[in-house]
């Protein structure tokens, strides 16, 4: 499982925006959800999350889709401090 | 409350109902202050009475899709996810408010800005250089324009996804195939060229 709670908020540019797509394209595969499709269970999964479970084998799609889009992450990691604050 | 109790107290009138909407709006504003802490120093005195109006709307949003809650997270996780997703919008809609796409993209092609970087080594320099003239070329060479101006303005240039399809009138989910499919595209195309993405970040990582 990807470490989440370490990653940034936003994907670094550590070595600069190409190395960063060459990682992305390394990253790419034939079947990625939609943005939809991870925010229709984005709750379900910050919150195995928070709880300290392992969503990936249940949300493989999930899990891909949030390493692969920046928007989608910053929401998950939004909601994931959310669900902790309460 | 259980998910229930919320369900039944949200969809009904009265004494119920009020308090149960005066409980949500506590813990949405609750969850927004601390996700959205840092956007407070950005935003600046404008922050508190943003988060208001986010929650409000999120509110209505939650009473209008009650019917679409499945009950597999809290139902609290639920709303959140719901007000977030307002929230981060707006912000990043206001954060890009003068992000031009047309300006972007220089004619004849696009550039690979990277910082400059002491680096010494003038072999590890050279390595460098070429596997960002292999991705700049590649990208000029196999993406369509529509998918060049998408993959730089997202993959390079940061861009959010939702300020980016507003630009180009389409949506979230119509942007991130056509940036999925420029994807596969390159890929594809260094792999006939005999060209390992692998080998290609070596490069950035020796």
């Amino acid at each position: 499982m990807i470490s989440w709670i370490a990653r940034p908020m936003v994907r670094a540019r550590m070595s600069g925006p190409s190395r960063e797509m060459l990682a992305m394209l390394q990253k790419t595969e034939e079947h990625e959800c939609s943005c939809d499709d991870a925010y229709a269970l984005l709750d379900l999964y910050a919150e195995m999350v928070a709880k300290g479970e392992d969503p990936s084998p249940l949300m493989p799609l999930v899990e891909r889709h949030l390493d692969m889009c920046d928007t989608c992450r910053e929401e998950f990691q939004a909601l994931l401090i959310a669900i902790k604050s309460s | 409350m259980t998910n229930e109790e919320w369900i039944g107290h949200l969809s009904a009138s009265g004494a119920g109902h009020e308090t149960a909407i005066g409980e949500l709006r506590t813990a949405i504003l609750r969850g927004l202050r601390a996700s959205l802490a840092g956007w407070s120093r950005r935003v600046g005195r404008e922050f508190d009475s943003l988060v208001e109006d986010f929650a409000q709307e999120a509110i209505l949003k939650i009473l209008d899709n009650l019917d679409s809650f499945r009950s597999e997270s809290k139902f609290t996780t639920w709303a959140m996810k719901i007000a977030i997703r307002i929230a981060l919008t707006e912000l990043r809609r206001k954060r890009w408010q003068n992000f031009s796409l047309d300006q972007m993209v220089e004619t004849g092609g696009i550039t690979l800005p990277e910082k400059k970087r002491d680096w010494s080594d003038p072999e590890v320099n050279a390595e460098r250089k070429d596997a960002i003239a292999i991705v700049f070329n590649l990208i000029n060479e196999a993406l369509t324009e529509k998918q060049r101006k998408a993959i730089m303005a997202v993959g390079v240039k940061g861009v959010p996804l939702d300020v980016l399809a507003e630009r180009m009138k389409t949506n979230r989910n119509a942007l991130y195939k056509l940036i999925h499919d420029a994807r596969l595209k390159l890929k594809a195309a260094m792999e006939e060229r005999g060209l390992s993405v692998g080998d290609l970040l070596a490069a950035f990582d020796g």
